[in-house]
């Protein structure tokens, strides 16, 4: 057909170039000329975007219900402290002895600890399963974001979240504390160093957690097989070093407890309890291990499973 | 919508005889959504194309028949049931579904085969070989599906689902990822098991297809079934759209000129190819050209319609 | 004649789905560990019933490696097939749906005993093995277990598959905070606890000691047995009302 019948046929577009045969039209595309945001915005623009997506935003409501629920399930006992708090401070007042502190800043994490990790176990391979699965990877590293640079926005991502889950219940528990004194501008002038340590703990909770939870779902494209060996990982890391430390307790086997030190969530507990210099509760740890100890290792092990994050990233077919 | 006679509650069956699949004020809606609205058709022996761009409803509907989704209201019937929670229908269905996931384990006679022992037959290593044959897989049959192209892959799930020669064949884009080669075969089958009394319907979105395999065609456009029936009575239907016909002559220039004072005319225009009419009333056009020629003194050399082809019939019905 | 047909069909296509190549190779580690544990106990010199019920059994083989593998494919004997669209292959067939959930249930079952429960007793026999008629009535003891076990979580993920496309992750979840906190907290789960059944059914072969092992073998029979009636019925009832989603179309 002829441009002449075209346009008759109701084509309005200029034409940008024509000839005898063929005709291009010009239908208002522009070049960009002006200045790029580089990398480091690309970065700053996938993280956020990854965080939204944790909490399942802009995604439909089912995909809200898992991190909320979860969110509000590990903060529900310090929520419960709080709202009774006024019942307790009473009783205090009352002179009816001393208040048993049944939640602690540096004991919370090691009694619902489960809560948060099936967080992880939910919510990881949401991050980085689909990406391969759909292999829509080429689509961003063709872009200004590297390789790298991908990974490490989504493993920040999710420590962010982390982050935020393991602080909600730390606040409430603060705030019930200050609500329990009859004083309280003296009160946040006492609770508040012995608070303090909470932002460096959970904050190397949720690094820990991140990096872990990140580089076992990597090696999946499927969701669920992500999840279950992030599941059997984790849960055999802490189960089996406690085995053969167990077995070896007879015999004189004193280098077992060292094992200790690979397990993912203890490690982390033992840290936190530095973090607040506490000495570690010999009911939760067993072994000639310190508190300082399990904080390194806790340390190496996020260097560690970032880098196995990190070497993924660059074999994994984009 | 203006509703052509064929359409709606009251159309009538698009053959004469018993009719395998039947549909009644069908509609199915997920939430708010509606996917396919009141259609209602009745198909026999014959093959006939499903035709309607994507998101017309056309998988839906083909589920429907399959008995893998419930109608949300109206009534389905395939050989007189309804195919819904009734696996024993399945013996007389077969169904090619459009993803193209298969057991990518198994090799193709191994899966032709599954389909044959699953469907209970006596002989389903006979059956399997058989089938495998008709779609012409022999040198493949012993390779995992895995390894198969779009179009291998095609054929084996065609050879699953007509391994047990069953009444009504069932496919969602069956020609999808075949090569020209591949599809011409691939018609000529499903023309002979139409001819063996088979009612075969196919869903399609590409024309070509459609316009070598089936002159029945069903046209789905948003949900609705905008036409049905035969494809060039459905052409001749559409009387509210002008035809363009392109007449060539000894002398176009006098012709034109000629055409012009017919009031049956809308347009004409001199082309390379000839001079070119646009009419409403095609049969009144064709009677009048013979004598407007005489009296013009012009010779006609060729008389041919434009936009007969499919496409132009889909894009017609899908704009509306 | 032609179910029994249709049904082996149906489970060799299926073992033959759950044993994919890479994902069979990690099973078998997984289920190597409590076989290595058995070794290393050899090696610490100690055959004792006692300990090793309560370090490799009970926090290892019951806890952990039996629902990883049933969960796994409980869910994944439909689940994976709903995901990739093989579903229609199987249902399309004039087959009853309870054949189709049967012997997708057996198969599951099978692959899981045979991994789980093969582990266990690999484990049991070499450290269980020379401590003689006791040893071998524990290890059988906590093989039944593992049997049980297995038959229950297989049967219970395989229906929540046919309901929610996240059966893994909700299986994982029941596993961390049902099984694993909550029925620490309240003793009153013991009657809605998987892994209670399996002590429990470990019981009536040997008194395992294993800490709070809360039901008696009758009762663990009992609830297991309805728990596997239950689900496995839901799962034909979900089956026939099984419905595609209407494509990309």
């Amino acid at each position: 057909m002829t441009a002449q019948n075209l346009q008759q046929m109701g084509t309005t577009a200029p034409l940008a170039a024509s000839s005898p045969g063929g005709s291009i039209y010009d239908l208002g595309y522009r070049h960009y000329d002006g200045p790029r945001r580089g990398r480091s915005w690309a970065m700053w623009s996938l993280f956020v975007e990854s965080f939204r997506s944790v909490w399942g935003f802009g995604r439909p409501m089912t995909a809200k219900a898992a991190p909320f629920i979860l969110t509000g399930l590990y903060a529900l006992p310090a929520l419960f402290q709080l709202a009774f708090s006024s019942v307790i401070s009473q009783e205090m007042t009352n002179g009816s002895g001393p208040q048993p502190e049944l939640l602690a800043y540096h004991s919370y994490f090691s009694m619902f600890y489960f809560l948060v990790f099936f967080f992880c176990v939910a919510q990881a391979p949401e991050l980085v399963c689909r990406d391969q699965r759909y292999r829509v990877l080429p689509l961003y590293f063709t872009r200004s974001l590297g390789r790298l640079e991908y990974a490490l926005a989504r493993l920040a991502s999710l420590a962010a979240a982390l982050f935020l889950v393991l602080m909600v219940p730390c606040v409430a528990l603060f705030i019930g504390d200050i609500l329990m004194k009859p004083d309280t501008f003296k009160a946040i002038g006492d609770e508040l160093p012995k608070a303090l340590p909470a932002f460096p703990a959970n904050g190397l909770i949720a690094l820990g957690l991140a990096a872990i939870s990140l580089t076992v779902s990597s090696f999946s494209p499927r969701r669920a097989y992500s999840a279950i060996a992030l599941v059997a990982y984790v849960l055999l890391a802490e189960a089996v070093p406690a085995a053969v430390f167990a077995i070896g307790q007879s015999s004189d086997w004193s280098w077992t407890d060292k094992l200790f030190l690979v397990m993912p969530i203890s490690s982390l507990d033992g840290a936190t309890n530095w973090f607040f210099g506490k000495a570690l509760q010999p009911g939760r740890f067993t072994g000639s291990l310190t508190a300082e100890e399990y904080a390194i290792a806790a340390l190496i092990s996020v260097v560690l499973f970032t880098t196995v994050l990190l070497f993924r990233y660059r074999r994994v077919p984009a | 919508m203006q509703a052509t006679p064929l359409t709606g509650p009251a159309a009538a069956p698009i053959e004469a005889g018993p009719l395998a699949i039947e549909l009644r004020n069908v509609a199915r809606w997920y939430g708010n959504v509606v996917a396919v609205n009141d259609v209602s058709f009745g198909l026999g022996p014959g093959v006939t194309g499903l035709l309607g761009p994507n998101g017309a409803g056309k998988t839906t509907l083909l589920h429907m028949l399959a008995g893998f989704l419930a109608p949300s209201a109206g009534e389905v019937l395939v050989l007189g049931r309804s195919p819904h929670r009734d696996p024993g229908v399945y013996r007389q269905i077969g169904l090619v579904p459009e993803r193209e996931a298969v057991y990518a384990f198994l090799t193709g006679l191994e899966y032709v085969r599954f389909n044959a022992r699953l469907q209970g037959l006596r002989d389903a290593d006979g059956a399997a070989l058989d089938a495998i044959r008709r779609v012409g897989l022999e040198d493949a049959m012993d390779r995992p599906i895995g390894t198969y192209s779009k179009g291998m892959r095609q054929r084996a799930k065609v050879a699953g689902a007509l391994v047990h020669d069953p009444q009504v064949l069932l496919l969602d884009e069956p020609f999808n990822g075949m090569d020209p080669r591949q599809r011409i075969a691939m018609m000529d089958l499903l023309g002979q098991m139409a001819e063996a009394g088979r009612t075969i319907l196919f869903s399609s979105h590409i024309l070509e297809e459609v316009e070598r395999v089936g002159t029945q065609i069903l046209v789905m456009v948003a949900g609705r079934l905008a036409a049905s029936g035969d494809f060039h009575a459905i052409r001749a239907l559409m009387t509210d759209r002008p035809h363009m016909i392109t007449i060539r002559s000894s002398d176009d220039r006098k012709l034109a000129a000629a055409l012009m004072t017919n009031p049956a005319v809308f347009a004409v225009e001199l082309t390379p190819d000839g001079c070119s009419v646009q009419t409403a009333q095609l049969g009144a056009f064709r009677r009048l050209i013979a004598g407007a020629s005489r009296t013009a003194g012009v010779r006609i050399t060729e008389v041919f319609s434009e936009d007969e082809s499919l496409e132009k019939v889909f894009e017609y019905l899908v704009r509306r | 004649m032609a179910s029994f047909v249709a049904f082996s069909e149906i489970v060799g296509i299926t073992l033959r789905q759950l044993m994919g190549r890479r994902r069979t190779v990690w099973l078998l580690l997984l289920a190597a560990l409590p076989v290595l544990l058995a070794v290393l106990f050899r090696a610490a010199g100690r055959t004792e019933i006692d300990s090793y019920s309560r370090i490799v059994f009970d926090t290892i083989a019951i806890t952990i490696l039996m629902p990883l593998v049933a969960i796994l494919f409980g869910s994944g004997a439909f689940g994976a097939e709903i995901d990739d669209g093989t579903i229609v292959y199987l249902l399309a067939k004039p087959v009853p749906r309870w054949l189709v959930v049967l012997a997708k249930a057996i198969s599951v079952m099978a692959v899981s005993i045979a991994l789980a429960g093969g582990s266990t007793a690999l484990a049991g026999a070499i450290e269980l093995g020379p401590i003689g008629e006791d040893g071998l009535k524990a290890a059988a003891a906590q093989v039944l277990g593992v049997v049980v076990g297995s038959v229950c979580y297989a049967s219970l993920f395989l229906a929540v598959s046919l309901f929610t496309r996240r059966a893994l992750v909700i299986g994982v979840g029941y596993m961390l905070v049902w099984e694993g906190a909550l029925s620490f907290m309240l003793p009153g789960i013991a009657n809605l606890s998987i892994r209670q059944y399996a002590l429990g059914a470990a019981n009536a072969i040997y008194p395992l000691p294993v800490q709070e092992s809360r039901l008696s073998s009758d009762t663990a029979f009992i609830l297991a047995a309805v728990l596997v009636a239950v689900t496995l019925a839901l799962a034909v009832w979900r089956l026939m009302r099984f419905e595609l989603p209407g494509g990309s179309d």
